[in-house]
């Protein structure tokens, strides 16, 4: 796929002038107004005191961003941010991963049953499986405190207990986007020779040695693609059972950087420290769009 | 010999981890299906299947809300938003694939790179302009910010690169115009693909949440995604099997889409992974 543009061999592009802006413009607009001015206008805004109704805001300088700081709840936003980072990447980035090189090299059978069965959840609304995990999850009724209960243990009251409301929270999201992940890894392991898999496994060696020294390397830049895309995607989707259930409780046990942002602006209506909040999150995603061009776009790797 | 290679070289223990994977993935869907046709009484103390199948949780939601409306209006929403992101992706991608020009490279960079751009950051002045333009509270002012989207100009001018090139020159030569080249020539060729990104922008738009969140208020106006936290804040707890149906009604429509157009979807969205 990559060599695309130099395998159409002597074809050269035309240069034609203002043609290719026309095709362009109409996205462009869209793009325009509804991504780089509220970009930049969420930039300005972080430097401003303001509540969205106030005729006048007032320049305050850098004082929102040092404000972050000097919040009492800052060290469970961040905390709680990097804690749903390493969730997300154990489930929709290591755990697609090695399933999707189950699948590929270890199993023979069923390969598009468990394809297609796996893919599914991510067609669905995460406002559908929030509830739907509400109800398995629930204390009183659910499936699982009944299954719990032959055991002789009692479900704990998980949206009210720090600790386990973000585990669930992320394996709420998770369910939702693990089909799409997996299948982007299966992808990218379709890369791999398979003769070469079979040669190692003639020679006896351990499968995880396989996955570990062959499969990863061969197919890395697909790897490095899922695990940004378990970030950025992962970390706006927590948003919907965040919102839905907890609000960022108990006692901001819950929250993270994203949904935090939209807690200032719309909550406590602070503009300025709501926008200060998103340009965080902002440079933190810059990086990993930075390590995106640098690792996946260029493929450095041995992935052809 | 079929049967026999599950149980060969401890198939089985790898099926039996597939097996309970494929069990997290579908069991709420499942549950959803039975529990939505369930009195409350057999939710709760009854088994995995339904005692006696009864409709009334789907009756309720009708006499509740306004159902009907908000499945037209989640419809509609998703229906405008995949046309225009169509339409619009559809001809960024030619001019990426078909044109040579100044800064081409770049404005590509740019564009892709709104993918890493986080809702959080451009929610208050998108929310700001379209209260500006009066369309809080309106199904307009949800599609208005996405009439475009990055991640379709990068899945249709991959399809569009695979197209050879000599098909469009001769038809240059011929002095066609470019819609027209555009119109029978390249569109035929990439539909397969033009439409898995269709879908998946469909299925997209029908199960969004943040944005319809913040710009819808009115029950009449409410999006599918947003009639299920009705039957859920209401302060006595959550009326499961009016949740269950609801879930149902939110749910039949990409699963149906997916399951007709599953193995277009499956491409499309593996070639978003392999980077060109």
């Amino acid at each position: 796929m990559k060599r695309n543009s130099s395998s159409a061999g002597r074809f050269i592009p035309r240069n034609s002038g203002i043609k290719p802006w026309l095709f362009i413009l109409p996205a462009a607009l869209v793009f325009a107004v509804f991504m780089f001015y509220p970009l930049i206008y969420t930039v300005y805004l972080s430097f401003f005191d303001w509540n969205m109704i106030k005729p006048v805001k007032e320049f305050v300088g850098l004082q929102n961003y040092f404000d972050i700081f000097k919040d009492p709840n800052i060290g469970k936003i961040f905390g709680n941010t990097l804690i749903y980072i390493i969730l997300l990447l154990i489930f929709d980035f290591i755990a697609p991963y090695i399933f999707s090189f189950i699948l590929s090299f270890v199993i023979k059978m069923g390969k598009n049953f468990y394809r297609s069965v796996i893919f599914l959840p991510s067609v669905i609304s995460l406002v559908v499986g929030t509830m739907l995990f509400v109800w398995i999850l629930n204390p009183i009724s659910g499936p699982a405190a009944k299954l719990m209960g032959l055991f002789g243990l009692t479900a704990p009251v998980w949206s009210t207990t720090q600790g386990l409301v973000i585990v669930i929270i992320s394996i709420m999201t998770s369910w939702k986007i693990f089909g799409y992940n997996f299948i982007v890894a299966l992808s990218g392991m379709g890369g791999v020779p398979l003769e070469v898999i079979e040669a190692a496994r003639m020679d006896d060696i351990p499968l995880h040695r396989i996955f570990l020294n062959i499969v990863v390397p061969m197919s890395s830049s697909t790897g490095i693609y899922v695990l940004i895309l378990s970030i950025v995607q992962g970390m706006q989707q927590v948003f919907t059972p965040i919102n839905m259930i907890t609000q960022g409780g108990p006692d901001y046990g819950s929250t993270n950087l994203i949904y935090n942002v939209y807690n200032e602006a719309f909550g406590f209506y602070k503009t300025g420290t709501a926008s200060a909040y998103a340009i965080l999150m902002l440079l933190l995603f810059g990086v990993l769009l930075f390590l995106e061009f640098k690792y996946v776009e260029k493929g450095v790797y041995y992935e052809n | 010999m079929k049967i026999k290679g599950i149980f060969k070289d401890g198939q089985i223990f790898w099926h039996i981890l597939m097996f309970i994977l494929i069990l997290i993935s579908v069991c709420p869907i499942l549950f959803a299906f039975t529990g939505s046709v369930k009195t409350l009484e057999d939710l709760y103390n009854g088994g995995f299947f339904p005692r006696e199948i009864i409709f009334d949780n789907f009756k309720r939601i009708a006499a509740a809300v306004p159902i009907v409306r908000i499945t037209l209006n989640t419809f509609i929403i998703a229906a405008c938003v995949t046309a225009f992101k169509v339409i619009t992706s559809t001809l960024a991608a030619y001019a990426f694939v078909y044109f040579d020009f100044r800064g081409k490279q770049i404005i590509y960079f740019i564009l892709i790179s709104t993918i890493f751009i986080p809702f959080t950051v451009t929610m208050i002045p998108n929310y700001l302009t379209i209260s500006k333009l009066g369309l809080v509270d309106k199904i307009f002012g949800v599609m208005l910010p996405q009439l475009a989207d990055a991640s379709g100009i990068f899945l249709i001018r991959q399809a569009m690169r695979a197209v050879p090139k000599p098909l469009t020159e001769i038809a240059h030569l011929d002095g066609i115009s470019e819609l027209r080249i555009l119109k029978d020539i390249i569109i035929p060729v990439t539909r397969p693909a033009i439409i898995s990104t269709g879908i998946i922008f469909f299925i997209n738009s029908w199960n969004e949440y943040v944005w319809p969140t913040l710009i819808l208020r009115s029950n009449e106006n409410f999006t599918l995604s947003l009639a299920m936290q009705v039957f859920t804040d209401s302060e006595g707890g959550v009326e499961y099997t009016m949740t269950m149906a609801m879930a149902v009604i939110t749910m039949i429509l990409p699963i149906a889409l997916y399951l007709i157009f599953q193995r277009y979807i499956m491409s499309t969205f593996a070639s978003s992974g392999i980077k060109g």
